[in-house]
């Protein structure tokens, strides 16, 4: 019998118009916010899928005991990945060949010309067993280096702060005291290989006059566990060796940018709360100004609650507008916007979480905003909201 | 029996220290289709009594009983719902919707109501020709004058078709011609569609177009036609 009967939707729609100017411009401020809140979650958001995205739980990493998780100072024999090719058992094989990728990995200065300003490059001498290692590399554009020649990873101009020009295959790039071609490009699904600089491990090596590997990397076929690995590391001591699953080296990778997560997310709830503020200045103002108004609603029969949403959905829907601006802005401008970092590089991500996040807290902060001046309105009777001036 | 039955009703309420007590065990009876005017100085209560009857408004004690509905122990949501169906209220401002068309005004308390888009329609037109006021449908109140704005709270009030229509001054914010429209108009809603209507007023002039007059004067309760004999007693404190 009392059925609940909301507003007209046109209504709330129309109160938004009352006031342009004011409505303008808390469109203005909260798309600001949650355009803020979406830059800095496409930041922890492409961060986080960087580091997570580089790891194969199957392959693991054998470098130099006592390195800790850092692979630039490891130092390795030459033999060690024939010998642990040969000596585990279980790594995954195709055609006779071991997925085994011996690896010389270094931060060095680079620089495009010789009277550019040099800037720290992620090197790695590899063999194409890399490719089988490293499933998600796909070549773009080129061909793998030959002799002085090095392949890009797609993220490595914003690294080496170079333009896309200058990182083109044919053009040239100078580290180690050589001057190397670019052969082509390459991508890795979006993790942080992408930022690096690959070439043929022999001509590192003799770039470097080094004859030792940094790690080897070791994809293991199904049924094969990583304690194999890792008793192997443990029983020959004499190779001072140790293992990591590449999932969990990256995870420790993390680990060590959780500060920076933390600080995003204060960013986060700063800027959301400057948006709450927002909106109650206005929702508050907006509403205010109606008591009598809606007061008469009551007068003719909706219920204070109908009164309440309507004031809600107003807020709601000022609050969606403006995220659905801020994703449009945010998509066309920030998304895939490169970032450095110390471990390379890696693309903002407007993506659906983010998307799913900026929305939610749009919502949060229209629903939050109406709420002071609906309780208002409910504490007051309908008689004393027909006096209200 | 009586359409409405005030019974007994107490109507307290703090301002700062004081008590004041507008109304005080106040007995009315109104006959369904009778047009009753309610006179007396600021303050005495009308507008109390009136806001009890539209069930806006909750006594301290005593009840009130519109066509057979004990209002006073309705619930908030349950009286709202009631309102929509029994009463129809035209205020002294107006108090016109200003983001909505007079059309859309006077639809606004059938979408309370459990009726399709069509009927509601039919209603509106009906309410609007009643006022004559079909060429400023689509209209805002802006774009009205004052007793136009008027006319579009009276077919608001009437257009649910509702058991009482309750009006607060309703020529109190008009001028002398405006106001005399008003309450012709008042009157044929009363003659034509047998509305029963209680006017609370300042003006002599307009009370005396209603069958029956009340008048709030020293916290008494007068009928008009019977001199000083009290019809209910009230009280102000």
């Amino acid at each position: 019998m009392f059925t609940f009967r909301p507003l007209p939707w046109e209504y709330g729609i129309r109160n938004l118009l009352r006031r342009p100017l004011r409505t303008g411009l808390t469109l203005l401020a909260l798309t600001t916010v949650t355009l803020l809140v979406m830059v800095v979650m496409g930041f922890v958001r492409g961060l986080d899928r960087s580091l997570a995205v580089s790891g194969d739980p199957q392959t693991a990493i054998v470098f130099s005991l006592g390195m800790g998780e850092n692979l630039e100072y490891s130092s390795v024999p030459m033999r060690t990945a024939d010998l642990l090719a040969s000596s585990i058992t279980g790594v995954r094989e195709r055609y006779g060949q071991k997925y085994a990728s011996p690896e010389l990995y270094l931060g060095t200065l680079v620089r495009a010309t010789e009277d550019a300003p040099e800037e720290m490059g992620l090197v790695r001498g590899l063999t194409p067993s890399a490719l089988l290692v490293h499933g998600d590399v796909e070549i773009t554009r080129g061909d793998w280096p030959r002799v002085n020649e090095v392949l890009i990873g797609r993220m490595a101009a914003t690294k080496l702060g170079l333009s896309d020009d200058q990182v083109r295959p044919g053009r040239q790039l100078l580290f180690e005291g050589r001057t190397w071609t670019i052969s082509g490009t390459f991508a890795a699904a979006g993790s942080t290989y992408e930022s690096e600089i690959w070439c043929r491990l022999d001509d590192l090596q003799q770039a470097m006059k080094r004859q030792d590997l940094s790690l080897v990397a070791l994809t293991l076929g199904p049924g094969a566990e990583f304690q194999d690995v890792d008793l192997f590391c443990k029983e020959r001591l004499d190779l001072e060796l140790q293992a990591i699953r590449q999932t969990d080296y990256f995870a420790t990778l993390q680990k060590d940018y959780a500060p920076i997560r933390w600080l995003s997310w204060l960013v986060v709830a700063l800027v959301s709360g400057a948006g709450v503020f927002i909106g109650l200045n206005t929702m508050y103002g907006a509403v205010v100004g109606r008591i009598p108004e809606l007061a008469t609603l009551q007068t003719i029969g909706f219920s204070r609650r109908a009164a309440i949403l309507s004031v809600m959905q107003e807020g709601t829907v000022l609050a969606m507008t403006s995220a659905l601006l801020a994703s449009i802005i945010g998509y066309g401008l920030i998304h895939r916007a490169a970032v450095r970092f110390t471990m390379g590089a890696f693309e903002l991500q407007i993506d659906s979480g983010t998307l799913l996040i900026a929305y939610g807290i749009a919502l949060f902060l229209g629903i939050v905003g109406s709420l002071p001046p609906s309780v208002r309105m409910f504490r007051l009777s309908v008689v004393d909201g027909l006096k209200a001036v | 029996m009586a359409l409405i039955h005030v019974n007994q009703v107490t109507k307290q309420f703090r301002k700062g220290a004081e008590t004041i007590t507008p109304l005080k065990e106040a007995e009315l009876q109104i006959e369904r289709g009778q047009f009753v005017s309610l006179m007396g100085a600021s303050g005495t209560g009308k507008s109390t009594l009136l806001n009890l009857i539209a069930g806006i408004d909750k006594p301290t004690s005593g009840r009130i009983i519109v066509d057979g509905t004990d209002i006073t122990r309705l619930s908030r949501t349950k009286l709202a719902a009631w309102r929509a169906r029994n009463i129809g209220y035209i205020f002294q401002t107006h108090n016109l919707i200003p983001v909505l068309t007079a059309y859309e005004n006077i639809e606004l308390p059938l979408m309370l109501l459990p009726m399709n888009r069509s009927e509601r329609r039919r209603r509106v037109e009906v309410a609007l020709t009643a006022v004559d006021l079909v060429d400023r449908a689509n209209h805002y109140p802006r774009q009205l004058s004052g007793g136009q704005e008027q006319r579009v709270g009276i077919a608001r009030a009437i257009v649910t078709d509702p058991t009482v229509v309750v009006a607060d001054e309703p020529t109190g914010d008009l001028d002398t011609e405006t106001s005399a429209q008003i309450l012709e108009l008042l009157e044929r809603l009363n003659d034509e569609l047998d509305t029963t209507l209680l006017m609370v007023t300042h003006d002599p002039d307009a009370a005396a177009i209603a069958e029956r007059r009340l008048k709030l004067d020293h916290g008494r309760l007068i009928e008009h036609a019977q001199a000083a004999a009290p019809a209910v007693h009230a009280g102000a404190s």
